[in-house]
């Protein structure tokens, strides 16, 4: 065995957190473009040119998103199972809107009619924005606790409903997602666009800087006094057979911040959230747009492990059944699993990143409307 | 207990968005290599109609991927939203190869596939061979990885139950992989894909040629689809056979199922080749048999037996009452009050803890299940024989109609006498569904013949739900049946006008429709083709 | 092993496609509409 068991569902957890940045990053470009298709393209053209700057790259980064479902199946088979389930129509309502956006690539510029095609922006723009919207709403529920216990065989029940989902907390989580989205996908316009479509871009890119901002630090704020935390009592060693049920877990105000005062080198994370978001919002407006998308990826590591470091060891607390609650400790695969998926993402992960680079080298250019207007046929 | 018809409209909702998912999937596998053929071609001639092919069967291939990945996109998180127990249950054996297809297979097939499309201005022509290329290996390998899992949930080896954990934990991945029922499975499937490309090229061909239309660019595509589809049809059938050699081999109660054979026959079997099964009498009417065949198929000898259905009831109501004991058992042991006695039992009787689970359907209690309870489980093993056996034979059915097609039709183009034959050119043409009709025949065989199970002799179909109402999978089913409708209407849409349009829809200037005054090639003095 | 049969029949059913058109293109006056009667 490659590490010990312990050491192995730590290793996780931090790959898990990577998958999710690299979901960010990459699908997180494409989805902060696609809800800005329908606004910052005016005319047709100008629409092919926002399009055509994500065409050969959306599909490859869908797969982030894809894989991490994926992994997280591997390696969290318990998450995978009670949040999904739990989160059903919510899980659904992503995937319905995540349908329009394969055939509306592929599909929109395939017909001239300007009704198909109007009809297929607007597609785009839902399919880009109700998925960061409701994955920040699944977060920030997870931050408050999600109503699910286990019965006797390990069956997880949820008992909580759809529209309980949508607390003012979670609400606001879902804008700070939003709006993280949105910033790096007007970054990343900004640098593949010109004349207008950048301008407008820019714009963009201190809109949402601003919002993201405003409300990542409101969301900050709530948490230290408004939200309760989960906190071990009692459990079994982290390295014992994961076992969701075994422990002993209380709910106390403040407890998502104890991390943040017993490790202070954890508050980097919240702290380049806010850098990253200043960073881009300078650097865009100094028209270097390639270190303003440099930030805004930042932006979303930040982000991310700030939410994964105030729960850390809870990965999902049950609100009704605090004991349940799922951690990095007792959620896992047997220490075969996590091996071999470990093996397998040292061996592919190198190679992924390898060949997108490829891909993003040879396909980059500044897209233009006289090239799309040249290329009528087979651009997207 | 679960509610059955809760369980029903789960496996309904699978079973649509799984059928529905593998309407696409199928042309994906296959049309990737035939875009490999042609893109060779041109780069070995460097003919410029060659690349037109490669570009406008790619553009079909585009809107039939757009549809691949969106409806690959539910089974991903199905198992979650829908199986929450089965994910939990089995997650750390099932989860592992569908994390590697991620890794390995789809972001491979995902980046290049936009290189594929928007890439011919900036890679060079091997450059975008190779992109072709990984594009098309990609989707295969998650064919691979995906059936490797599926393979696991017919046949469960490398894995174990952890009564500490309450669920299968993985024992050995290389069992898992290698598992022979994944093998064939894989080969099958990804065979039956290549098949149907071949039929889906060769059937537009034809058209073209019943047209008179683009000619050198539809017999060259015709050409191309014969020869991959000859070699494919082959390996179908040859690995349909080896699928049901392993299936006789662990999945005892479907291939009985599939051969209605209702009692055990004196070795060697005979195969029922037609026949009415009756469910009710449990007897197959006005059967057609030919002697010694089906003993041959299943066992590869002439001396071992075939069990028959009403054999392997007794069986699996012996095994529900050993079962039983280890259930009582594990009850002990996870109470805590277990003495050596129980562990001994445990250890014994666990391979059949699945088995004692079926009763969960009838009672709470299952160490206190009653005779009549057990008898009824034991009869819920056998999935429905009527409807098993009818649709394995449509399977086999297209299976040969399209073996002679693919022989006569490579045959008659050797000869050069292809186009006078219209009827078969017609015959192409008409039977484009043909391949798509054994695919779903097939699946319905593999995946309702392995009911009651969700994982075999492992965990129950009914037990492996998420706990949802009613109510919830009847607006979920709606959602899906309402946008997976829209979603076809556009997606046939499309490919029949791209496919009616044919290489004019290119705008090269070169075909049919762009070429004022046609009927053109007749009279055309030279090849219209340029290098 | 039936993974490493999968390898050599995706390649021997490529070569196929690939000899099948590759003779084709040799043997006939592939864009002629009254190519195929040529031969008889
Ligand atoms: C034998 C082949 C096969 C089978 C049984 C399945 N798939 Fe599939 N899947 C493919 C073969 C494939 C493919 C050929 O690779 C696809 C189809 C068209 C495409 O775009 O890729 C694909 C696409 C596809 C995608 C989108 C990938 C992307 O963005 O590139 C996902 C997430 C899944 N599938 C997931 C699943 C799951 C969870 C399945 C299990 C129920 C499943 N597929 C059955
Ligand atoms: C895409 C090709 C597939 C098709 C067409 C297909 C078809 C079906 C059908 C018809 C059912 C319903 C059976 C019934 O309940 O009567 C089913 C159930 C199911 N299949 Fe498949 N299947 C496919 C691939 C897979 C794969 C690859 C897996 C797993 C890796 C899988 C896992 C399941 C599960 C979990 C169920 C639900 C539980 C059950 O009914 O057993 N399927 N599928
Ligand atoms: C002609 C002879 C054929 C035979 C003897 C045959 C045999 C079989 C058997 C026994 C199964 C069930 C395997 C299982 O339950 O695990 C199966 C499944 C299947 N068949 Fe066929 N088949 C034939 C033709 C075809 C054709 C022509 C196609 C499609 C072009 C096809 C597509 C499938 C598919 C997609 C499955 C489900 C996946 C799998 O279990 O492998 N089959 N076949």
């Amino acid at each position: 065995m490659l590490l010990d068991y312990e050491t192995l569902k730590f290793v996780w957890w931090l790959l898990i957190g990577v998958l999710l940045v690299g979901f960010a990053v990459m699908d997180g470009m494409d989805m902060g473009v696609g809800a800005l298709l329908p606004f910052l393209g005016k005319t047709d053209a100008e629409r092919r040119v926002i399009i055509n700057t994500v065409g050969p790259h959306w599909d490859g980064n869908q797969v982030w998103f894809i894989t991490a479902g994926g992994a997280l199946f591997a390696a969290w088979p318990a998450v995978y199972a009670a949040s999904f389930s739990g989160f059903y129509f919510a899980m659904l309502l992503v995937l319905f809107a995540l349908f329009l956006r394969p055939v509306g690539f592929d599909y929109r510029s395939k017909l001239d009619a300007s009704q198909w095609r109007n009809s297929w922006d607007w597609a785009l723009m839902t399919g880009s924005v109700v998925p960061p919207l409701v994955f920040g709403i699944a977060f920030g529920n997870l931050l408050q606790g999600v109503p699910f216990h286990y019965d006797d065989i390990m069956r997880p029940w949820y008992e909580g409903s759809f529209f309980g989902l949508f607390n003012p907390f979670a609400l606001l989580a879902g804008v700070v997602a939003l709006s993280m989205f949105v910033l790096h996908g007007a970054t990343f316009l900004q640098l593949r666009t010109e004349t207008v479509i950048a301008e407008r871009a820019a714009r963009a890119v201190q809109i949402s800087g601003l919002v993201f901002i405003a409300t990542f630090a409101l969301a900050g704020i709530w948490l230290a006094v408004g939200i309760d935390g989960y906190r071990i009592v009692e459990a079994p060693a982290p390295g014992a057979m994961p076992m969701p049920t075994a422990k002993t877990v209380e709910v106390a105000a403040g407890a998502w911040l104890e991390n943040y005062s017993r490790y202070p080198l954890t508050l980097l994370a919240p702290l380049l959230g806010f850098g990253a978001a200043i960073l881009a919002m300078l650097a865009s407006r100094a028209g270097r747009a390639g270190w303003a998308f440099f930030a805004s990826a930042l932006v979303q590591a930040g982000v991310i492990f700030t939410a994964g470091l105030a729960m850390f060891p809870f990965v999902m607390p049950s609100s009704s059944q605090p004991n349940h609650s799922l951690t990095l400790w007792d959620a896992t695969s047997s220490q075969l699993t996590l091996n071999v998926m470990l093996i397998a993402a040292a061996i592919f992960v190198p190679i992924i990143i390898g060949y997108t680079f490829w891909n993003f080298r040879k396909m980059w250019r500044v897209v233009t409307v006289e090239e799309i207007e040249a290329h009528s046929h087979s651009a997207y | 207990m679960m509610d059955p018809e809760f369980v029903e409209l789960s496996r309904w909702q699978f079973a649509i968005t799984a059928l529905y998912h593998f309407i696409f999937v199928p042309l994906t596998l296959g049309l990737t290599w035939i875009l490999v053929i042609m893109e060779s071609v041109y780069v070995m001639t460097g003919k410029q109609v060659y690349k037109d092919m490669t570009r406008f069967w790619g553009k079909l291939f585009g809107i039939n991927f757009a549809l691949g990945v969106t409806t690959g996109l539910t089974m991903e998180f199905e198992f979650g939203t829908n199986w929450a127990y089965y994910s939990h249950y089995v997650g750390d054996v099932f989860g592992a190869p569908l994390a590697i297809e991620g890794l390995m297979a789809f972001f491979l097939e995902s980046t290049f596939v936009g290189m594929f499309f928007l890439g011919w201005d900036r890679l060079s022509k091997r450059q975008h061979l190779a992109v072709t290329f990984l594009t098309a290996l990609g989707t295969n390998l998650s064919a691979l990885w995906i059936l490797v899992a599926n393979g696991w949930m017919q046949n469960p080896v490398g894995a174990e139950f952890n009564i500490d954990t309450m669920r299968m934990e993985m024992t050995s991945f290389a069992e898992v992989f290698f598992n022979p029922v994944a093998q064939v499975k894989f080969i099958h499937t990804a065979s039956a894909g290549y098949v149907a490309a071949s039929m889906f090229v060769a059937g537009i061909s034809a058209y073209y040629l019943l047209k008179g239309r683009d000619l050198g660019f539809a017999r060259r595509s015709m050409a191309v689809a014969l020869g991959f589809g000859l070699a494919s049809i082959f390996s179908v059938i040859v690995l349909g056979d080896e699928s049901g050699y392993e299936v006789g081999d662990v999945q005892k109660v479907k291939l009985a199922a599939i051969e209605a054979e209702w009692h055990t026959e004196e070795p060697p079997a005979a195969f029922t080749l037609f026949g009415w099964p009756n469910d009710e009498t449990m007897e197959t009417e006005h059967a057609i048999k030919i002697p010694w065949l089906m003993g041959i198929i299943a066992t590869r000898s002439i001396d071992e037996e075939v069990p028959g259905i009403h054999d392997l009831i007794k069986q699996a109501e012996h095994r529900i009452r050993t079962g039983i004991i280890a259930y009582r058992a594990m009850t002990a042991i996870r109470n805590g009050t277990a003495d050596e006695e129980d562990h001994a039992l445990f250890d014994m009787y666990k391979k059949d803890l699945g088995y004692a689970l079926l009763l969960k359907q009838y009672t709470d209690k299952v160490v206190d299940a009653t005779d009549e309870q057990i008898k009824l489980a034991a009869r819920g093993t056998v999935p429905d024989v009527t409807l098993l056996f009818w649709t394995f034979r449509i399977m086999v059915f297209s299976g040969f109609t399209m073996l002679f097609l693919f022989v006569t039709g490579f045959v008659l183009m050797a000869q050069r006498r292809l186009e006078r034959h219209r009827w078969l050119l017609r015959a192409f043409l008409y039977g484009i569904p043909l391949p798509w009709i054994a695919i779903e025949t097939g699946w319905f065989v593999a995946e309702y013949g392995r009911q009651p199970w969700a994982i075999g002799e492992i965990l129950p179909t009914f037990l492996a739900t998420s706990s949802l109402t009613k109510e919830d999978l009847m607006i979920s089913l709606a959602g899906f049946i309402t946008f997976y409708t829209v979603l076809a209407i556009i997606e046939f849409y499309l490919m029949f006008k791209f496919a009616r349009l044919g290489p004019s829809s290119l705008h090269t200037g070169r075909y049919h429709f762009e070429r004022s005054g046609a009927p053109d090639l007749a009279n055309a003095p030279a090849a219209p083709v340029k290098d | 092993m039936w993974y490493f049969t999968w390898i050599l029949g995706v390649l021997l059913a490529i070569s196929l496609g690939i000899i099948n058109v590759m003779w084709l293109e040799h043997e006939t006056c592939l864009d002629d509409e009254t190519c195929e009667g040529r031969d008889d």
